[in-house]
């Protein structure tokens, strides 16, 4: 049940953070496996969902102190989306497709806590509250956190698309 | 404001969470800084880019990898999980002490020496538990020479109450 319900949560999050299929198969095994071990620790008074995401983050997170991801490269955006069975309709633009692509590789950019405080807020669509508890920070923090990202990712847009223009 | 003051407040801008009194600030600020007014637009594509990330679904081969871990857990836990009792735990501990110092004996390089010593130790130690022995039975023997003479000044003394009643 378990496996059913939160498996592509879980990989999903790993995935954005990461920015590699392996990686984030790995780390998905492993955080599952934490979760095995810490659900007897587990406190009924808490949101289930936000324990599982907080015990996600601080994997997530030690392991890039750890092995330090920064420095790898994240996977071809167009295998992103291709993998992902994205829609490329007709509204879908050549242009719009260029700035995910721009955002996504610009992530590696971020620090760990920043990049994943963006990720819960712009791609998971969590409520600024519901951040605060999972990252176990102040609500201004986290507000504060997410501006700075997303300001780090425009910028970086900006400075890619005028390089562009250019050319 | 400044560009700086106002880039704070541009995340909660496009979100309209700002009060109404930075709203406006924004707002004057950004009719006369085309700086902050091109920043604010690369934003709103940057939110929209990554709220249009797609989810990506997990392979059988790593969800049939997530359904065993609970079942090797429990293959484990079943084998070696008696040795995670606390009860045990002085046990292991005091098992743990030994072995060190068995190994720290057995690879020694000097361990003739320590066997000596042993050896020397072991020696004195019964000297001197033998004559302890025969100083106990020599204690024993004179004791038995005055055991009419302790009887009777025990039964003589007055242990309680005054000596003239």
């Amino acid at each position: 049940m378990l496996v059913n319900t939160y498996s592509r949560r879980i990989f999903n999050l790993a995935y954005q953070f990461s920015g590699t299929r392996e990686e984030a198969e790995d780390m998905t095994q492993e955080i599952f496996l934490k979760l095995y071990h810490a659900l007897v620790k587990y406190d009924f008074s808490r949101n289930f969902d936000a324990w599982l995401l907080t015990l996600a983050r601080n994997h997530l997170i030690d392991e890039y102190r750890r092995t330090k991801w920064e420095k790898k490269s994240r996977d071809d955006f167009n295998e992103y989306t291709l993998s992902a069975d994205a829609v490329s309709g007709p509204e879908e633009t050549v242009l719009r497709e260029e700035s995910k692509k721009l955002v996504w590789e610009g992530f590696n950019s971020l620090s760990n806590e920043i990049r994943m405080a963006v990720i819960l807020r712009d791609i998971q669509g969590k409520k600024y509250d519901e951040i605060a508890e999972i990252m176990e920070l102040p609500l201004g923090t986290v507000k504060s956190r997410v501006n700075r990202g997303r300001l780090q990712l425009a910028k970086i847009l900006r400075e890619k698309k005028e390089e562009a223009n250019d050319m | 404001m400044t560009c700086e003051q106002i880039e704070k407040l541009l995340s909660l801008y496009i979100e309209d969470e700002l009060t109404p009194e930075d709203r406006r600030a924004v707002d004057e600020h950004l009719k006369i800084c085309p700086d902050c007014t091109s920043l604010l637009s690369f934003l709103q594509e940057t939110t929209e880019s990554l709220s249009d990330f797609p989810e990506l679904e997990v392979t059988e081969d790593l969800r049939a990898k997530l359904y065993a871990i609970p079942q090797t857990r429990r293959k484990f836990s079943l084998r070696f999980n008696f040795l995670l009792k606390p009860s045990l735990q002085p046990i292991l501990a005091a098992a743990t002490v030994l072995m060190t110092l068995i190994s720290f004996y057995t690879f020694h390089p000097d361990k003739a020496a320590i066997d000596k010593t042993i050896n020397r130790q072991f020696h004195q130690g019964y000297r001197t538990i033998g004559s302890l022995y025969s100083k106990a039975e020599s204690f024993a023997v004179s004791l038995g020479e005055h055991k009419n003479s302790i009887l009777d000044s025990i039964k003589s003394a007055r242990l309680f109450g005054r000596g003239e009643e």
